[in-house]
């Protein structure tokens, strides 16, 4: 038999061990195959300038996740080299040489990695259709399907993989050249007696692995300053592999004191099964925490962006605002407008006027999680809008008809306010006269931006009111058949002279205000692309693989656990309790690497969520409903990892 | 205590059938040390495999304590194993990721006994088989002699009636082997165990008070030890085992 013949047969034995590996590789590989079309797609690049900066993200992002499958691919074979250190030994027996093993496993890891490729292409333009089709919408541009084939990506894509594949070989042909028959033949026998050394150094690193885990926490969640959030992370990592690595021995410790609580149920057969694992995988498992805390951040930090620029879009209610503080320049806008024919089907021209205190200000500053820029930094009052301007807004945005009464006045905030201003009772004092508050209202108004409708919030009072306080901002809202194009969007920038603001809203006190809201959608779309598809494209590799790391390490456990199992037996346990001992192995296994990062992640991702301006993460986006969504969508994926495991487990090694 | 009543094992299918135990009939008495011997392929590890409920009788009946095990369901042949039986198996068969005490304690962990006793019945087993000061090592840190002494602990230690033993002396040298046949016979003389061992080892068998001979599933003969001392009634057992056309190993 040649030697090529040989390694496809292992090749193909050992399919069945590793295939969750072989599936992760392959999704890997479509990942980073969709991403790259992504990269040298013209059709995108020319959905809007910004998506320039996405090849460097996305470059950025697919560098980091040829490190970590690099990472993985080459544990994987090095974890492959030493279950298989018994036939490898057997070669070396029957006369083969170093050279021609290490050749062997070489073609085969050549072969899964190159299969991997071959399933891993199509499937990634399955994916990549999905990106295209997301952006697509996100521009709102038709999405057609298309069977793209780019020549570049697919080059791309293979140099990745040659980079991951030989960096793994190298590693482990110097692993393979050095090895002896004997190290190889007595390998597992090696292993089992290096797991109880040095226990008790373990029990103080328990101990203090886990209180540097409480401090860590701590630290992280009351962290003011950059310094503490460090130090905080850096106990976190302390805590993540000095746990790991000590918990054999911490466990055994606790049952020692409390024998009774170790035969209990089934708690011997799980925490002695944990305890053992840990005991030659702590790194590892550590290993593992550490990428699912990774993952986490990562996919928190993308719910996050994701949730402002989503806020961002649900904001807007005008399709086009101009807002300047001299009335020529809103004059000309009109005209620019008229004469550039631009498709309005509306439009209205208002004037915003200075209140006359800031005691909605100051109460709002004390009670609700508010902050503002004004017009006037030395300007602190509310917003006045009048009756009329109000009620023609509210039409050309097809709003019903708010309730009005003479002698109170109405209140237009962002959803967040609406809570606090409702406890708001105080009368508006004018010449005289008392306003009493009326209702509150909360319909998308253009508040946002610094330059908008009021500061997050305005008071709609009588015109006559209006009439004599100081004009603070002359506005020209309108609403559009169709998107503003980006080129009639800068015809009339141009038109208006350089002090219009080219981007959707600056912020700088000599700048007139125009804004777009196709711009806005079109701007969003390319920080998403640019920010959130890299981050989530990370943090599913991260996921993957320590998902797969752990698989691979349980499901190579089979022969094992079908020994324990078919002892079980013979003892006199019945086969519903060998499942729930079964579950409940696996249930704690994979549970173990998740706890720490969950904790860690709870507290970061809602202090990044705090950190945003307020009232932008609202509704679908409010940091409950973020948390909830990245810690749901991790666990899915995990879960089908675990499920995965179990099921097979179910299979190989309960006995009949 | 044990009543072996005229089984019958087959394999194979209907062309081709293998008669591995063939109308064998005995009885084990409450307290006995009683030894099976046989060839390889004699089926002296079928009838074990029968009396202990892993594998099922093609006819006849098996009682112990007066309990047929053939008309037990499924579901309580389990229970049964564990509160009844105690298992030696050639190559020990202990867990290694569990310590001597736990592997030993797994026992009582099975029949739920009440956790708080666990540590205390182990200990005062093992301190009789003398593993008493091994109890916090590992399998792989002790002897072959030691391991296959926690089996029998761990075999007994849950008040199980009859003790199980497969080739139990298989994979230990001869100092080990002696030491471990005499801890059966203390299990067997002092502690009231009943132990049906198999073997194909005449030594080994010599420890028992009777020795029942195997030859192609029928039962062959039987040999009493009564007064007589060990090393005769080795001797006796060699001279069988002649009869029986046993092969080189077997006598040597």
């Amino acid at each position: 038999m040649t030697l090529s013949k040989l390694s496809l047969r292992n090749a193909k034995r050992q399919a069945g061990d590793y295939l969750i590996y072989f599936v992760t590789v392959v999704m890997i590989c479509a990942m980073l195959y969709a991403f790259n079309c992504l990269v040298f797609s013209e059709e995108i690049h020319k959905l809007s300038g910004l998506l320039d900066n996405m090849t460097l993200t996305i470059a950025l992002a697919s560098i980091a996740v040829v490190f970590i499958i690099g990472w993985l691919v080459s544990y994987t074979t090095g974890f492959m080299l030493s279950r298989r250190s018994r036939e490898l030994g057997t070669y070396l027996l029957i006369g083969l040489e170093n050279k021609q093993v290490s050749r062997l496993f070489f073609l085969e890891n050549l072969l899964v990695g190159g299969v991997a490729l071959l399933f891993g292409v199509p499937l990634g333009n399955l994916v990549y259709q999905v990106l295209r089709a997301i952006l697509l919408t996100m521009f709102s541009v038709p999405y057609h399907f298309r069977y793209d084939f780019s020549l570049k990506a697919i080059g791309l894509t293979l140099a990745y993989f040659a980079a991951i594949y030989l960096f793994a070989l190298i590693r482990s042909r110097k692993r393979i050249k050095k090895m002896k028959i004997y190290d190889l033949i007595y390998f597992e026998r090696q292993n089992e007696t290096e797991a109880v050394k040095k226990s008790r150094n373990r029990r103080v690193m328990f101990a203090v692995s886990i209180m540097l885990g409480i401090v860590g926490t701590i630290l992280l969640m009351t962290a003011g300053k950059l310094l503490i959030g460090v130090i905080g992370a850096g106990c976190l990592i302390v805590f993540i592999y000095g746990f790991f690595t000590s918990f054999s021995s911490g466990v055994p410790a606790y049952f020692e004191r409390k024998p009774e609580r170790k035969y209990q149920g089934q708690n011997l057969l799980i925490f002695r099964t944990l305890t053992a694992k840990l005991a030659t995988m702590g790194i590892v498992m550590a290993t593992v925490s550490l990428l699912f805390t990774a993952t986490l951040l990562t996919e928190g930090s993308g719910m996050v962006f994701n949730g402002i620029f989503q806020g961002r879009l649900e904001r807007d209610a005008f399709d086009l605002l101009f807002v300047s503080d001299q009335e020529d320049h809103v004059e000309q806008c009109r005209k620019s407008m008229e004469a550039q024919q631009l498709p309005l089907s509306a439009s209205w021209q208002y004037k915003l006027y200075q209140g006359v205190d800031d005691s909605v200000v100051a109460y709002l500053e004390e009670t609700a999680e508010y902050y503002r820029y004004s017009y006037d930094q030395n300007d602190n009052s509310t917003v006045f809008m009048a009756y009329s301007d109000y009620a023609a807004l509210r039409d050309m945005l097809e709003l019903p008809e708010a309730e009005w009464e003479p002698d109170r006045y109405i209140i237009h905030c962002m959803p967040y306010l609406e809570e606090p201003l409702r406890q708001w009772s105080q009368p508006l004092s004018l010449n005289g006269k008392n306003l009493s508050p009326g209702g509150i209202y909360t319909e998308q108004f253009t508040q946002n931006l610094w330059n908008g409708n009021g500061h997050q919030f305005l008071l709609v009072v009588p015109d006559a009111v209006c009439m004599a306080r100081p004009v603070l901002r002359f506005v020209i809202a309108a609403m559009t058949d169709g998107s503003i194009t980006p080129e009639q969007l800068e015809t009339l920038q141009l038109s208006l002279g350089e002090r219009a603001a080219d981007g959707v809203h600056l912020c700088s006190y000599d700048w007139d205000l125009l804004y777009s809201k196709a711009a806005n959608v079109s701007d969003t779309a390319a920080w998403s692309a640019m920010m959130v598809f890299p981050l989530f494209y990370l943090a599913l590799t991260l996921a993957l693989t320590a998902a797969t790391l752990l698989t691979v390490q349980q499901l190579s456990e089979a022969g094992r656990y079908h020994r324990q199992f078919e002892l079980l037996r013979k003892l006199g346990m019945d086969r519903m309790e060998m499942r729930q001992v079964l579950f409940r192995q696996l249930a704690v296994y994979y549970l173990m690497p998740v706890i720490p990062p969950v904790l860690i992640a709870i507290p970061f991702i809602l202090d990044m969520c705090s950190g945003t301006e307020p009232g932008t993460l609202v509704g679908a986006n409010s940091p409950s409903v973020i948390l909830a969504v990245s810690l749901g969508l991790f666990f899915l994926v995990y879960l089908v990892y675990t499920v995965i495991a179990y099921i097979s487990m179910k299979n190989n090694v309960l006995p009949e | 205590m044990l009543q072996v009543r005229n089984i019958e094992k087959y394999y194979g299918n209907k062309n081709n059938v293998t008669k591995a135990l063939d109308r064998v009939s005995f009885e084990v008495a409450d307290g006995e040390f009683i030894a099976i011997m046989g060839a390889s392929g004699s089926g002296k590890t079928t009838l074990l495999n029968c009396i202990s409920t892993i594998d099922t009788v093609s006819a006849g009946d098996i009682l112990l304590d007066g309990e047929s095990i053939a008309e037990l369901p499924a579901s309580e042949l389990a229970k049964f194993r564990r509160e009844k039986l105690g298992f030696v198996f050639q190559d020990f068969n202990l867990l290694d990721t569990l310590t001597l005490e736990e592997n030993i304690g797994l026992a009582l962990t099975l029949n739920h006994s009440d956790p708080k006793g666990v540590q205390k019945q182990v200990k005062k087993v093992a301190a009789q088989l003398g593993i008493g000061d091994l109890l916090g090592k590992f399998p792989y840190q002790v002897s072959g002699g030691q391991k296959q002494r926690a089996a029998c602990a761990r075999a007994m230690v849950a008040g199980q009636s009859l003790l199980l033993a497969d080739e139990p002396t298989g994979a230990l040298d001869s100092s080990a082997s002696k030491n471990l046949l005499e801890i059966m016979t203390q299990m067997n003389q002092n502690m009231g165990a009943t132990i049906l061992m198999v073997t194909h080892d005449a030594y080994s068998a010599s420890y028992a008070k009777r020795v029942l001979f195997l030859k192609d599933g029928r039962l062959f003969n039987e040999l009493l030890r009564g007064e007589r001392s060990r090393s005769v009634f080795y001797h006796e057992i060699l001279d069988v085992l002649a009869l029986l056309g046993g092969d080189i190993s077997d006598v040597i």
